[in-house]
């Protein structure tokens, strides 16, 4: 069915418009705007809703002379993530609503995270590679401000820093294998628009051809790994994972909704979204080594974390790398490994990021060691976190346990696959690293639901009740994790949970060949096979060794601690040294010179360059049939200028310059221009009186220039002059056939004829000013809203810079 | 936004004869724009000017102390005072201009579009002619005096 086009615009312009109302929605509810953006996200949740069952694409024409559109998709992944993104979105806002209670800059706060969610929305929807590139980019953007919440410490505006340059520089390998793409699909046969993904006419729907032309023009690998790194650095696989525990700076609800339910799953998303077309043995080396060494590496690093939301940092890392690794295997199995797994970590992580965001408001500290039998306080807080504490592990019959085994399902087949085919050995690898990987994962887990149990510890004071705000969306997001691990459970006696299944499906075929189908449904295993032996093992081991949990994490610490194992050191230094190098004292001097030579340099090189791309021909310069007095204003103006680069002080320059103004106010009255000529006079006479103003605040003369200086500022200026005059040359010399000036001096006037009253024509003698308020007011209209515009945001630069944000 | 320097008499008085004459100037342009050289954006500059032409000899204050017979509003404040209204006066602008639009919209033609009307016969000047136009040049004038205005202000407070 095809997808409803008001639905999907709702969806993706709501939160944007909330996001613009949020300022003054603030100024009227304050701390309650929380419930604004609850009831925003609700709206979104609702037109995805609407979009249930849907596939097809929404084109929206933009400049139809051009061909330029926005294109939009609908099919499962498209709103898994859509879902996920404003589902949590309901249940993160309402619980802003009592975690932000007294923060600072919550105005900001709820806007950023608005856009944000329309960001990921758009994500999750567009059809074209352009639009999804802005929407991915615009996430890393509010994920930064987002990060550096707290903007005065130091440790954010590190974290925030760290973040916006991994992604953002990932985003940029994206583009460029987006660019890669679209170049050979233009190539391609049945490609209507070559930078359409998805949809009839798509990359997708050709994947075969793609891929046969991209190997044609020996850019298969490359696009591969250029698409890789945008999703891993997206995703915090190895070695970008190191972001993600910075990103913990954020506030928790930030967290949660970020960084680990919506805006890392971008990454996968994108591996989801391009699995169909470039699925091939390339595509799952790198995927399922990628995927599974972030699970293992960042699993154990789990187990070596000191704060309960660093460790369920790294554990996002780690689930993510899972799902990395299930869509890199090259069966259905890896498909389903995937979609389920996005769903069901969702699920139970965005439960304990509010956890942690909870036992931190409400114990006062996120040391793990420090923390210790809270169910005796928080009991239905420990409720939900043993429901998605042992889901996370992989236990049975919770939701992460399906989800795993599904992985090591495909990964086993997959090996034995690969070998049976003549290929390595080496392939065996993977189910040992998945086994190797999901022990810790048990075991980290197991620690964080521990956190409830057993003795308290003495100094942890007293542990307060949280708001209901807090708790509920905590709770349904656990009470959801259960359905649908009770789901797998009743599937065993053939009820299955028919709504969840029927969407996974379409989540999985989002990433299958097109045109592919396969039915999908989980449940609990009833026969003995390799994949529930190496569930088995994982679960053995880790009940087995978790007695030792402490000696375990004091090794990781210790290994952690050597500086050539850590992706941090490598990051650290290498901005460091940037930070030190001559090329930033040559590049950012902090001179409004450097950078206004540079702007100048720039612009001509581009627009000389752009006139020898397109072989334009200067034309001849006519001086002969020039009126002698043209000649006579327009060299003093000459002199004029000379005049202002010799002046030996301000007071001089200033006035040589207005001998300049004026002769062209009179060259525009020889021209016969009346109109120019008043504004000319009148702007010259305003900015004479001002420069009077300062002149007076300025040293009388100008020091010495040495010669390199003033040799360098020449050459600029002439650049500059070169370019403004073959500019003005070429521009003038291409007159238009239909000429518009006759029709503008035919309907200026009054007409011979005419009503009383009438609209058709202008009915002024004044030709320039019918043109501004009448023939293009429009344009007069935004050339006024600028004007406002430059005066408010000198009133920002200089009266409210001392204000900053407390309001 | 002072000279260091006390201006001299001649300047302060030149400057008493020549703001008003600079004004009444500055609307007479704005009046004939649509059949003579003039308009709102030229009218709007050289009100601008006349205000500067006060500031720069008089001081920032006289024009509230003197002319509107008040305390002086503090500097950098945005909240009331003169600069808030000089924005007013640009927003109430914005406001005719993109009216003036919107009242077309409202007659069944497109938006901004403008007539003309005719009123005769008058007593004295026979016909007159009647530009809606003009209510559109009044929200051009306004708006760049309240900006400049408050940009100038503003600058000079500084």
């Amino acid at each position: 069915m095809q997808p409803s086009g008001t639905a999907l615009f709702v969806v993706l312009a709501l939160p944007f418009l909330g996001a613009a109302l949020t300022p003054l929605v603030y100024r009227i509810l304050g701390e309650r705007t929380a419930y604004f953006a609850a009831a925003v996200a609700a709206g979104c949740l609702a037109a995805v809703g609407a979009l249930y069952g849907t596939e097809g694409t929404v084109v929206v024409e933009w400049i139809p002379s051009y061909g330029v559109e926005l294109a939009f998709y609908v099919d499962g992944l498209a709103l898994l993530i859509g879902t996920l993104a404003s589902g949590v979105g309901v249940l993160v806002f309402t619980y802003s609503g009592g975690y932000m209670h007294g923060e600072p800059g919550q105005l900001k706060y709820y806007a950023t995270l608005l856009a944000f969610m329309g960001s990921m929305l758009g994500v999750a929807f567009a059809a074209d590679l352009i639009a999804l590139f802005v929407f991915w980019e615009l996430t890393s953007v509010s994920s930064f401000l987002l990060i550096g919440h707290y903007q005065d410490t130091e440790s954010s505006q590190y974290a925030a820093r760290k973040s916006m340059l991994i992604t953002v520089a990932g985003g940029l390998f994206m583009l460029v294998g987006f660019v890669l793409l679209r170049d050979a699909a233009t190539a391609v046969e049945g490609v209507e628009s070559a930078y359409r993904l998805s949809g009839d006419g798509g990359m997708l729907h050709h994947a075969d051809a793609m891929v046969d032309q991209l190997r044609a023009e020996g850019l298969f690998v490359p696009v591969l790994l250029l698409v890789g790194m945008g999703a891993a650095t997206k995703s915090a696989q190895v070695p970008f994972h190191i972001w993600l525990p910075n990103a913990m700076e954020a506030p928790t609800p930030v967290s949660a909704f970020l960084h680990s339910a919506t805006m890392v799953k971008a990454g996968v998303y994108l591996v989801g979204r391009f699995r169909p077309l470039l699925l091939t043995d390339e595509w799952t080396l790198v995927f399922g080594v990628l995927g599974l060494a972030t699970m293992t590496v960042t699993a154990i690093l789990a187990v070596g974390a000191s704060d309960i939301k660093e460790l369920l940092a790294y554990s996002t890392a780690s689930h993510l790398g899972l799902i990395v690794a299930g869509y890199g295997m090259s069966n259905y199995l890896g498909a389903e490994t995937g979609a389920f797994h996005i769903l069901n970590h969702a699920l139970f992580k965005a439960a304990l990021f509010l956890v942690a965001g909870i036992v931190a408001h409400e114990a006062g500290t996120r040391a793990i060691d420090e923390l210790g039998g809270l169910a005796e306080d928080l009991p239905l807080t420990a409720a939900v976190t043993v429901i998605a504490g042992l889901g996370m592990a992989g236990v049975p019959p919770f939701n992460g346990f399906y989800s795993k085994e599904f992985l090591f399902h495909a990964v086993y087949e997959t090996a034995e696959a690969s070998v049976a085919d003549g290929g390595s050995v080496l392939w065996w690898a993977l189910p040992v690293v998945a086994v190797f990987g999901s022990v810790f994962t048990f075991l980290y887990s197991i620690r964080f639901v521990m956190l409830f149990f057993g003795e308290k510890p003495d100094e942890l004071g007293e542990v307060h009740a949280p708001p209901v705000a807090m708790t509920a969306p905590a709770a349904v997001l656990g009470a959801l994790a259960l359905v649908v691990g009770l789901g797998g459970v009743t599937g065993t006696f053939g009820v299955h949970l028919t709504p969840v299944e029927e969407f996974v499906k379409s989540v999985m075929e989002s990433s299958l060949a097109h045109g592919n189908e396969h039915k999908f449904s989980y449940y609990l295993p009833t026969e003995v096979t390799p994949w529930l032996i190496m569930s088995a093992v994982t679960i053995g081991v880790g009940a087995v060794t978790y007695p030792f949990f402490d000696r375990i994490r004091d090794s990781v610490r210790a290994v952690r601690g050597v500086d050539p194992l850590r992706a941090n050191w490598y990051y650290d230094g290498a901005t460091e040294t940037l930070d030190r190098s001559t090329v930033i004292d040559i590049v950012q001097t902090g001179h409004l010179r450097t950078y206004a030579i540079a702007l100048s340099l720039a612009t001509s090189a581009l627009t000389l360059g752009a006139y020898a791309a397109a072989s334009v021909s200067l034309p001849a310069l006519e001086l002969a049939g020039l009126a002698p007095a043209l000649l006579v204003v327009l060299g003093v103006a000459v002199v004029g200028a000379v005049a202002v680069a010799a002046a030996p002080s301000h007071i001089s320059g200033v006035l040589t310059l207005s001998i300049l103004g004026f002769m062209v106010a009179i060259f525009y009255i020889l021209a016969s221009a009346p109109d120019l000529a008043l504004t000319q006079l009148v702007i010259e006479t305003l900015v004479l009186v001002i420069f009077l103003l300062v002149l007076d605040k300025l040293p009388a003369f100008y020091g010495t220039v040495d010669r390199v200086r003033a040799g360098r500022d020449a050459v600029v200026a002439a650049v500059v002059g070169v370019t403004v005059t073959v500019t003005v040359l070429v521009s003038t010399a291409a007159t238009p056939h239909d000429v518009i000036a006759q029709y503008l001096l035919t309907y200026a006037g009054v007409p011979e004829i005419h009503d009383p009253i009438f609209v058709d024509a202008g009915g002024g003698g004044n030709v320039v000013n019918v043109i501004l308020v009448d023939f293009r007011a429009f344009d007069t209209l935004g050339e006024i809203s600028v004007v406002a515009m430059a005066a408010l945001s000198v009133i920002t630069l200089i009266a409210m810079r001392e204000r900053g944000e407390t309001q | 936004m002072t000279l260091d320097r006390e201006p001299t008499v001649v300047a302060r008085t030149v400057t008493r004869l020549v703001v008003p004459l600079i004004l009444v100037t500055a609307i007479a342009l704005l009046f004939q724009g649509h059949n003579l050289p003039g308009g709102g954006f030229i009218a709007g500059v050289l009100t601008v000017t006349a205000f500067v032409l006060v500031y720069v000899i008089f001081g920032l204050d006289y024009l509230e102390t003197e002319l509107l017979d008040r305390e002086p509003s503090a500097r950098y404040e945005t909240e009331s005072g003169i600069i808030r209204e000089y924005g007013q006066v640009g927003a109430v602008g914005l406001a005719v201009a993109a009216g003036s639009g919107i009242a077309a919209i409202a007659l069944g033609y497109p938006f901004l579009t403008q007539s003309v009307a005719f009123v005769e016969p008058l007593p004295v000047y026979d016909s007159l002619e009647v530009a809606s136009a003009l209510v559109f040049d009044l929200g051009v004038y306004a708006v760049v005096v309240g900006a400049l205005l408050t940009i100038v202000a503003e600058v000079g407070a500084e």
